[in-house]
């Protein structure tokens, strides 16, 4: 997936993608910007703060609709375990650090970075999968 | 998959699920129990809390066999779109309650939550993504 930019999926993908991280990353300012300024409470803190988790969503649409599009077959396998290994090492890495936080008192994880700590196993499993199938 | 368990792969999967279910919810307890009763600290404590996470480390390693071994296209698909959902949907309500925990101080949300978090948007997106096929 990574290397294959004259695969119209992978291009649209990139694409999508592209829009999809501008979107957060607006919303993102937006939302830091209103809690440091303005400090709401109530119902627009909640929206303030769902506003971010949105363009995630589609993140993972955009994903999703990659592996309907995308014809080759060993591509879609690379993204599929791909999406196993980052899915399962930051679940296992949050559980691990959850019981640690319970029972060794190890410092909080904000919950914040689990959506980088997703990209980030993400990014390393990706090229790790495709050197296997070459 | 869950109705009609037909193929060994996927029996073998969901037996991984329960047995792995259990073995948390023991090992949870015994690790509190141990660390009331001990009170361990330093080097020793750091094992003993992680050991309830390793029955999770297990269920989805038998995640990534089951995709890997399943012959049916669908059952690999459905579960593929289940598990997108559920890390969407867990990495969309860490964000916002992220963001909620750091400017708005709502409670704070273990990391140990993370996972079932995850396997109750899998859950959900089951039946939206079964219908979808049928």
């Amino acid at each position: 997936m990574m290397g294959c930019t004259n695969n119209p999926a992978a291009r649209r993908y990139y694409r999508r993608v592209t829009y999809t991280m501008f979107v957060y990353a607006l919303l993102l300012v937006v939302s830091v910007v209103a809690f440091t300024r303005h400090h709401p409470t109530g119902l627009l803190a909640y929206v303030l703060a769902v506003l971010p988790a949105l363009p995630i969503v589609g993140m993972m649409v955009v994903f999703g609709l990659y592996l309907r599009e995308e014809k080759d077959e060993v591509q879609r396998a690379i993204g599929v375990e791909a999406l196993v290994w980052s899915t399962g090492a930051t679940l296992s890495l949050t559980t691990v650090w959850g019981f640690l936080e319970n029972f060794v008192h190890v410092p909080h994880l904000q919950l914040m970075w689990i959506y980088p700590i997703f990209w980030v196993f993400f990014g390393i499993s990706m090229p790790m999968i495709n050197a296997r199938y070459k | 998959m869950n109705c009609a368990i037909k193929s060994p792969a996927q029996r073998r999967f969901v037996r991984a699920s329960l047995i792995s279910a259990t073995l948390v919810v023991v090992l949870a307890v015994g690790a509190a129990v141990t660390f009331r009763l001990w009170h361990l600290k330093g080097l020793p404590a750091y094992p003993v809390a992680v050991l309830p996470a390793l029955p999770i480390l297990w269920v989805l390693f038998e995640t990534g066999r089951f995709l890997a071994v399943e012959k049916d296209e669908f059952q690999r698909n459905l579960l593929v779109q289940c598990m997108l959902g559920g890390i969407g949907g867990t990495l969309a309500t860490t964000t916002a309650w992220g963001y909620l925990e750091a400017f708005a101080h709502v409670p704070r949300l273990q990391a140990v939550w993370v996972y079932p978090i995850f396997w109750l948007f899998v859950v959900i997106a089951w039946p939206v993504v079964y219908r979808r096929y049928k």
